[in-house]
């Protein structure tokens, strides 16, 4: 029944979420709760001396005060996940210190109010470059052990981690990952080239600002299982996590993922160490519900970026040298860095002759660094597309026209050495060039500016199962243990309808928990739909085969000669012969029934690559007299593969280009020079309200992905990539000056629109 | 140091023990279970904790429980009548006005207090009137639609 796949249709969970139905993970009751608050280092850098809790303790209602040696921690490592709380030093403003657990959430806050803490000050670590180097302060003056730091990284992007380490470059102990990735005579390729541009690019550090803060609800049953309910995006990485920090059996662990208020890549084991630590400490239910300002002071943010770079081309536009130097400001995250992502996506979906590009993670005294929707690929983007654009200019190409002259068509070498798959490019290239609104590009009022710039994800993968049920009243159950982040259930309901064939009404799709569900990796770097969809599709399969085994036994019809359509089993070709789905069940699952249950599983190991390539057009107005930058209109394409249901498609497409336009004109937190946050909370950091964001229009392309399920692919993280870069180049041409800092701020573009 | 309040919350009257400081969302949430008036921030910026009282948009986070005895409280919980779901309810869920869900109680609610203002509001209008009103999903384009569809609908 493919013709389910591709029909707009509301999302399964939208009814219980527009009546206040859905309980998110801190809604539910849970019986003797206690409420934890944390205190937060005021120090960007620091030795903790002691942690003096009597004040706190004395506070009616206050249970206990832990500091780190007070949770059963057994991991050693210096992760978020091996010291939830800074054990003796502390690497940036707003690390947790302390927990403070009382019988209710006011007395918590005064008991964290109450707690002192003794801190003597190291030199805060907080420009990125000068940190790298020689001889430059440590923002870590504890040395890292060798403790194994977890499984976070491979989360979220497919991309190779480099070529061997540049042994020639003297940089200090802050560098803690250097990458090389070279290939071509990059000299040869310059010196072949007709024009040359460079530059370098600054982007701040960002935050997800996902609605609902990070939360999590631990207790420990009769038995021994500890249970953490939580808002995450991977429960089996969790229970990985926490079963590595308190070195405890996995069986003993269950860990249940909530309805997702909103993760975008941040929502990874950070607050679940805590409350978990505090309620095998205490032995009672522990709930942690994160302030904002705690949210934005105390988690994981995108890293700030430094990128130099530099590219050539020949008068016909053929590209042909890219040089590139990227800092990442990893915070106080020794584990992993998305200097390897940049690095690779850095290049874009185009083909080059020589490419020398190196990426450096560097640690320093700010948050510690996390994931953020497609992390490390819209600083990249932003540095390509703005220097493609100058470099369009030099020669007097279009630059849709040069981009597409160079864009990676399947079997092109990419910057790993490996092939690409199938690849969208050239069809979103060729597909936003004819819209109206690039057209008009030179017929635009003064001050105004229209840009394009493209951008992609290479997707990922993760072996992944999935169970589906059939039931008495004819019905269907899709269990996978897949967090459903961006709508991926209501996918998974039309998958399974599809290859089963039944309405996708009659499937409900459940979301299980670590004890029961079936394997699936955490949410993220766009390979839920490509895994676990595809692990759906076979389940659905298994089932329909099931089915077909007993009704060929009850029409005494061949299993080859039966198909299901709508819920009802027939004869191809004769439909009048036929037994429903539902009469068919009723006979199986009963006492003395006769038939194997209808139940499918499901699995699926994908190795093949499916990208993602989105481009986009922003049009824009700078007002010169203020340095302002409003948004008119923008347009957005993208090869999704195949749309199982475009609204939700669309509706990413959207939330992808909205958050670009946070990163291009708003987002920024800002530290002073002693490495405290100056803008932790909505009222001083600034995410798109809807007075910002204008009609976004999409243009939805379809490149099948072979493996994917009925063609899907991963679609999440592509749509942010671009959507700054296109912005900047929109406000260059309205402007008449290119800015080189993101966000375009008022201040910044006035202060540009003078030099 | 806890004192009563009462108010008509979905129509039934409702008491609770309430400490001075209490605000109204954590009285609807704690002492009353209401769990669709969400607490997104601690600045008032957010909107994920939006209820009507006596007809007005107000952000539960600023009211204090005191404030609000004697008066009549809408929440999401309240918002559909006899099974039926209100009209911005059934245009949310046809228009894809929503995604985590996290900030829509809150924003259907505020909606809900300009539709009873002026029924077919323009974008621009609707777009000013979620100014308190924040979404990290959906880029607003199908709460706008949500919204309109809904004032059309009326």
């Amino acid at each position: 029944m493919s013709e389910l796949i591709g029909v707009a249709r509301p999302r399964i969970d939208a009814p219980d979420k527009v009546t206040g139905a859905t309980r998110y993970a801190a809604d539910g009751f849970v019986h003797g709760l206690l409420h934890a608050r944390l205190v937060l280092s005021s120090d960007a850098h620091a030795r903790i001396r002691g942690v003096d809790k009597a004040a706190a303790l004395a506070i009616p209602g206050v249970v206990a005060v832990l500091a780190a040696a007070d949770l059963p921690i057994a991991s050693t490592g210096t992760d978020r996940t091996s010291e939830p709380l800074a054990r003796e030093e502390v690497v940036f403003a707003g690390q947790p210190v302390a927990l403070v657990v009382a019988e209710s959430e006011a007395a918590a806050q005064d008991g964290a109010e109450a707690v002192l803490v003794d801190y003597e000050s190291l030199p805060p670590v907080v420009d990125v470059e000068a940190a790298m180097e020689p001889g430059a302060a440590l923002a870590r003056t504890v040395a890292e052990t060798d403790e194994e730091s977890g499984d976070l990284e491979s989360i979220h992007a497919g991309v190779d981690h480099g070529q061997a380490d540049d042994p020639q470059e003297e940089l200090s102990g802050n560098v803690l990952d250097r990458i090389t990735r070279e290939r071509g005579d990059l000299d040869a390729a310059f010196a072949a080239s007709d024009a040359v541009v460079e530059g370098t690019f600054r982007t701040p550090w960002v935050y997800q600002a996902y609605i609902e803060p990070q939360v999590c609800t631990a207790w420990v049953e009769p038995s021994g299982t500890l249970v953490v309910s939580t808002s995450t995006q991977g429960s089996f990485v969790t229970r990985n996590e926490l079963a590595r920090a308190f070195d405890l059996p996995l069986e003993r662990i269950r860990v249940i993922a909530e309805p997702l208020g909103g993760a975008f890549g941040g929502k990874f084991a950070l607050v679940e160490p805590l409350a978990a630590g505090a309620a095998l400490a205490l032995g009672r239910p522990v709930r942690l519900v994160l302030t904002r300002s705690e949210d934005f002071a105390a988690t994981n943010p995108a890293s700030a970026q430094v990128t130099h770079l530099k590219l050539g081309a020949r008068t016909d536009g053929t590209f042909t040298a890219i040089e590139g130097r990227m800092i990442v400001d990893r915070g106080s995250n020794a584990g992993w860095g998305v200097e390897g992502i940049t690095s690779s996506l850095v290049v874009g979906p185009y083909r080059w002759e020589a490419h020398d590009i190196r990426g450096y993670g560097v640690q320093t005294n700010r948050f510690t660094f996390g994931a953020y929707r497609a992390p490390g690929a819209p600083t990249a983007a932003y540095a390509l597309e703005s220097l493609l654009d100058e470099l369009a200019g030099k020669l007097g190409l279009d630059p849709i026209e040069m981009r597409l002259r160079n864009a990676v068509v399947e079997g092109d070498i990419g910057i790993s050495g490996n092939p690409y798959p199938t690849i969208g490019a050239v069809q979103v290239l060729e597909r936003i060039r004819e819209h109206a609104l690039w057209a008009s590009r030179d017929s635009l009022p003064d001050g105004e500016g229209i840009g394009f710039a493209a951008g992609h994800w290479p997707g990922g993968n993760e072996p992944a199962a999935a169970v589906c049920r059939v039931d008495t009243d004819g019905t269907m159950t899709v269990v996978t243990s897949a967090v459903d982040m961006s709508g991926v259930n209501s996918g998974f309901a039309v998958v399974a309808a599809a290859a089963f064939g039944l309405s996708p009404d009659k499937v409900r799709v459940v979301t299980a928990d670590t004890s029961s569900g079936p394997y699936s990796g955490a949410s993220g770097g766009s390979k839920v739909m490509y895994t676990v969809g595809k692990a759906v599709l076979r389940a659905a399969e298994s089932a329909r085969e099931k089915v077909l085994a007993a009704a060929s036994q009850e029409l005494e019809i061949a299993p080859d000669d039966l198909e299901v359509v709508d819920g009802v089993v027939q004869a191809v070709g004769a439909p009048d012969r036929s037994v429903t789905v539902e009469e068919l069940a009723k006979k199986a699952l009963r006492y003395g029934g006769r038939y194997e249950p209808f139940e499918g599983h499901g699995g699926s190991a994908q190795t093949s690559g499916a990208p993602s390539v989105a481009a986009h057009l922003s049009h824009v107005r700078v007002d010169r007299e203020t340095g302002e930058v409003t948004l008119l209109r923008h347009v957005i394409a993208q090869d999704v593969g195949r749309a199982l249901n475009p609204a939700l498609v669309e509706g990413q497409m959207r939330g992808g280009a909205t958050q670009g336009m946070g990163w291009a004109l708003f987002e920024e937190l800002g530290h002073d020079e002693d490495g405290r946050l100056l803008n932790g909370s909505f009222l001083d950091y600034a995410i798109p309200r809807a007075e910002h964001v204008p009609e976004i229009e999409t243009l939805i392309v379809e490149v099948p992905a072979p493996d994917g399920p009925f063609g899907a692919k991963g679609i999440g993280e592509a749509p942010v990539v671009g959507a700054p870069a296109a912005i900047a180049n929109a406000v260059a041409t309205a402007a008449g000056t290119r800015l080189y800092e993101l966000p375009m701020t008022p201040p910044r573009v006035w202060k540009a629109l003078r030099s | 140091m806890s004192d009563t309040v009462a108010f008509v919350v979905n129509g039934e009257p409702r008491s609770l023990e309430v400490e001075g400081r209490t605000l109204l969302v954590h009285a609807l949430r704690d002492g009353l279970g209401l769990t669709g008036a969400h607490i997104g921030c601690d600045t008032s910026q957010c909107g994920t904790c939006t209820v009507l009282m006596d007809g007005r948009a107000v952000k539960s986070c600023t009211v204090l429980a005191h404030q609000a005895d004697g008066r009549e409280l809408t929440t999401i919980e309240g918002l559909a009548s006899d099974g039926e779901l209100h009209a911005l309810q059934r245009a949310f869920v046809e228009h894809h006005g929503l995604q985590c869900g996290f900030c829509t109680p809150g924003i259907i609610l505020t909606a809900a207090d300009l539709l009873a203002r002026n029924a077919s509001p323009s974008d621009d209008e609707i777009r000013h009137a979620l100014r308190g009103n924040l979404c990290r999903c959906t880029g607003y384009q199908g709460i706008v639609e949500s919204i309109r569809a809904a004032g059309a609908a009326a």
